[in-house]
């Protein structure tokens, strides 16, 4: 099932290609880089990522490779790269329940002279996009680590080189390029847009006229499309359908660099509570005099937000003295963002409004972030080989998308399942709960693999699983078949 | 090679000749049939009433039915007259007469109208009911109605199965769920829409079914309600509007394939798969794999899916209130429990519309609560919000569920009817709604006023 991917998307490139035709002003100022200069000081620390992908729809495996450009950001080996093809993590509520999910199973670095390291697969970071990975069995001083300027002030119509990897068929492996800022975006955040480069050039670094390192080339995303849990907690960006691209800023990235995300662990902070924006219409139906911020319309038990005297109906206008200019729902997650972001502990200080029947109260709540629960693509996993199914733990939002008290629910959450296999033969759903296996409550997905195991080794001609679907409990009798050859 | 042929054509012609002989007496047969139902058929059009677009529309839909009374009475389903705000009926001599709704039975399917006789000057005719308990497969029926509503259609076929049993998840399109009680007469003389409501008559001119569904994309698959349940529907329709039934709250599962694990013959036993939270049932301690052996002293049974519906229907018979003693066999051990019987209620609440706002919404009951995953009953449910409407602009969704207006809890459709009468009389502009959806909650804020530029005229 390997399949060689090239990594030449033809038609970004074209779209890339007409961009430049289109967008360079002919009268601009001629760009002056050192490229020479350039090439020596980068061969230090650029890198060619190739990554194997395994890409499982439910039960359904698929392999591929791709071919990045990388970079060295640390002394320890930690190496950026374009992650967007590892975040294709998924849960649909809509299939209740069943999965898409990325995992790189082999990652191999080879510098620009030729020298091969493998690497751990560390995560990606879901705002960025950008992956990240270590190089193991490193010896001190062995490798060099480009080091991101900070402050940079973006000037519109600065002209910015970068790099691109080009196919392996052309050596060497990397050309050089120039793109200019083409105008400064909120997405959600400050995002200095460029013009000139191409999709193929994501994850490289960006230099200004002096030759430093300014930021990464990533892609713009898109707000509006965000994939938020139902407990609102963001999940990832949309892209934007059109290759719009601009600079990860050195900021962001020290940030990154300093606590790389790590996959499997829940490495954002949450407050708990379910919000929308406060609109013109909203503040001036409530004669609020803010102009953005978060209304509060629930608080989960034993939250955060709880814990801090949050109260529905709560308006946060400020985070830490910071004025929300959130006006509209699409500007959510500049919010979710900054909440996620931080580490898990941090203190916060909200600046809140609460509408009595005939004042409105101002005070100021102090809260303690904790970490936000896991995802569903986040959960653990069991897989039954023999009964060809897979199970995970209950989650927080599968309380939400099923509308019921979180806690009320005991058992694992059928999430992959091969067809043909005995488990759908027999009658098992996806998205259904199994509370019992045989006489045996199931709790955890270690009850699971414990009780499968025990019916692996006795092979009985039947297995009794009780779910619940649809709201409801019911028996699905699995009989069994050993040796099907 | 020749003898093989010999043989072939020797069968053709025996056959031919049984067909022509048994032809005739079957060609006698299925006119005088014919003739005992078909002057009593009824082609309906009904003016029904739909709200799931976000405003109340109004549609003109065609369906059969059959005159059971000498009153005037005619049966038909529900999916055709149970949301009619008039009707007008053609009779077999095409003369044309409205009626009234009566009453119906969404869980059966099962509606009655009356005709306006004041002014009808021909002979009324009533068709009989028959006994579909002693229905055979195979035995020859015909199907009467107005299929795509090209009326007096009769066609032909057998019965193909008597016993034919749909899972309870099947809704009509007013969102209730129907079937629980029964199973269906299938026959391949063709049904298509229009013939809903219409008769499914045996050779005897006797009517054993009420045709209702068929299969769309494929030949000659069609559904009847046995005239049976029909008998008992509609005789609590002429009597109190509505067929009232008892609820405890279980659902039951086919005890096959399961004997081994609770250690049963199967031969005995009603398997309970699931209990209703806040239900009599659960209420009485009864869980899920509980094995219910007998009911108020009388063995009971349900190996097969099939015998599920007529286990429902007889806790459903029961006068709301009434006391059960199951017997039950909890492992290796055996109960007795009662259980006393609430009223099933109303499958879905009434619709609503609200016209400033641009939705409508209907009154929540507890039978709804399951499908739509609901915790309780609290508020209003939006069934559809209008394209380009107040509802719409402000953010609300089909499916929300309304739980305050204007800072005020709204906790029924009456609380809500009310609050909107006020608001609207009192031309509020600006109104606030807290709605629910899925697990969280949002405020939603309709603004009423007209566009800049007044209102478009056309």
């Amino acid at each position: 099932m390997t399949e060689r991917r090239r990594f030449f998307v033809v038609g970004s490139a074209l779209a890339a290609v007409l961009c430049l035709a289109s967008f360079i002003p002919v009268t601009a100022k001629a760009q002056d880089f050192d490229f020479p200069m350039l090439e020596k000081s980068i061969r230090d620390y650029t890198v060619i990522v190739d990554v194997k992908i395994e890409l499982s729809l439910g039960m359904q495996t698929n392999e591929q490779e791709v071919r990045l450009l990388g970079t060295i950001v640390d002394d320890s080996g930690l190496v950026i790269f374009d992650g967007s093809q590892l975040l294709n993590d998924r849960t649909f509520p809509s299939l209740n329940g069943m999965s898409i999910k990325t995992t790189p199973t082999k990652i191999e670095i080879t510098t620009m002279d030729k020298k091969k390291y493998t690497a751990e697969y560390v995560g990606v970071d879901r705002f960025t996009k950008l992956g990240f990975a270590r190089i193991t069995g490193v010896r001190p001083g062995e490798l060099k680590a480009v080091k991101f300027a900070l402050g940079q002030q973006f000037k519109l119509g600065s002209w910015l080189a970068g790099y691109l990897l080009l196919p392996e068929f052309v050596n060497p492996p990397i050309a050089a390029d120039v793109g200019m800022i083409s105008t400064l975006v909120e997405s959600p955040e400050k995002f200095p847009l460029t013009v000139g480069f191409s999709p193929l050039e994501v994850g490289s670094v960006l230099y200004d006229e002096q030759l430093v390192p300014v930021g990464i080339l990533g892609p713009l995303m898109d707000p509006s499309s965000a994939t938020a849990d139902a407990g609102g907690m963001i999940e990832s960006f949309g892209q934007s359908d059109v290759p719009l691209l601009g600079v990860i800023t050195g900021e962001r990235l020290q940030k990154m660099i300093a606590v790389p995300p790590k996959k499997g662990e829940v490495d954002r902070a949450w407050l708990g509570i379910s919000l929308q924006a406060l609109t013109k219409d909203l503040a001036d139906y409530l004669h609020i005099g803010a102009k953005g911020g978060i209304i509060i319309n629930d608080i989960v038990k034993d939250s955060p937000a709880e814990k801090a005297g949050l109260q529905i109906g709560d308006i946060i206008y400020e985070i830490n003295g910071q004025p929300l200019d959130i006006d509209m729902d699409e500007k959510i997650p500049v919010f979710q963002r900054r909440i996620a972001e931080m580490a898990p502990g941090t203190a916060v200080e909200f600046s809140v409004l609460r509408p009595t029947d005939h004042a409105t109260d101002t005070m100021k709540i102090a809260a303690k972030l904790e970490p936000a629960p896991m995802t569903a693509t986040e959960a653990p996993v069991y897989e039954d080989k023999e009964f060809e199914f897979t199970v995970r733990d209950i989650v927080f939002s599968d309380y939400m998308a099923r509308n019921i008290d979180v806690g009320s629910l005991n058992g694992v959450i059928v999430s992959g399942l091969k067809q043909g296999g005995m488990a759908s033969v027999g009658g098992l759903e996806i998205g259904d709960v199994i509370q019992k296996i045989g006489d045996t409550t199931i709790s955890s997905i270690k009850d699971a693999k414990l009780v499968m195991e025990k019916v692996t080794s006795q092979k009985p001609t039947e297995v009794i699983f009780f779910v619940w679907r649809d709201n409801k409990t019911m028996f699905v009798n699995i009989k069994t078949d050993w040796n099907p050859n | 090679m020749r003898i093989q042929i010999i043989a072939g054509l020797l069968i053709a012609s025996v056959a031919g000749g049984v067909y022509a002989a048994v032809a005739i007496t079957q060609q006698e047969a299925i006119y005088r049939a014919r003739d005992k139902v078909l002057p009593a058929l009824v082609h309906i059009q009904p003016v029904v009433k739909d709200y799931n677009t976000g405003e109340l529309k109004k549609q003109e839909v065609v369906g059969s039915g059959v005159i059971f009374d000498a009153e005037g009475h005619v049966v038909t389903n529900y999916h055709v007259a149970g949301k009619a705000e008039r009707i007008i009926c053609t009779l077999s001599d095409k003369e044309q007469v409205t009626a009234q709704y009566v009453g119906g039975d969404p869980s059966t399917d099962i509606a009655v109208i009356k005709l306006n006789l004041d002014t009808y000057k021909g002979k009324l005719h009533v068709a009989e009911f028959g006994n579909s308990d002693s229905v055979q497969v195979g035995q020859y029926v015909m199907a009467m109605g107005s299929p795509l509503a090209l009326s007096r259609t009769v066609s032909a076929g057998v019965i193909s199965t008597k016993d034919r049993y749909f899972s309870s998840d099947v809704r009509l399109p007013s969102g209730e769920q129907t079937g629980n009680y029964n199973l269906w007469i299938q026959t391949d003389a063709a049904i298509n829409p229009g013939n809903s409501g219409g008769p499914l008559v045996d050779m005897n001119g006797m009517v054993i079914g009420i045709n209702s569904r068929a299969t769309l994309f494929a030949n000659n698959i069609g559904f009847a309600i046995p005239i049976n349940i029909v008998k008992e529907a509609t005789r609590a329709i002429l009597k109190d509007g509505k067929v009232t039934r008892s609820w405890i709250g279980v659902h039951c599962q086919a005890l096959q394939e399961l004997e081994n694990y609770f250690g049963t013959d199967g031969a005995s036993g009603v398997l309970i798969a699931s209990v209703d939270p806040g239900s009599p049932a659960e209420a009485a301690f009864l869980r899920a794999g509980d094995l219910i052996l007998e009911m108020d002293g009388k063995p009971v049974s349900a190996r097969f899916v099939e015998e599920l519906p007529a286990f429902y229907k007889r806790i459903a018979s029961l006068k709301p209130g009434s006391q059960i003693n199951f017997k039950v066999k909890r492992g290796d051990q055996d109960y007795n429990v009662a259980v006393t019987t609430r009223p099933l209620g109303d499958l879905v609440g009434e619709d609503f519309e609200c016209p400033d706002w641009g939705f409508t919404v209907k009154g929540i009951t507890r039978q709804m609560l399951m499908e739509n995953q609901l915790k309780d009953t609290v508020g209003v449910y939006v069934v559809g919000v209008k394209r380009a409407g107040a509802g719409e602009s402000g953010g609300l969704r089909a499916g929300d569920v309304v739980v305050s207006v204007d800072k005020t809890n709204v906790v029924t459709l009456a609380d809500f009817v009310h609050q909107y009468t006020d608001l609207a009389q009192a031309k509020a502009d600006k109104i606030l709604l807290m709605v629910k959806r899925g697990g969280g909650s949002r405020l939603v804020l309709v603004k009423t006023e007209t566009p800049e530029g007044g209102e478009i005229h056309d």
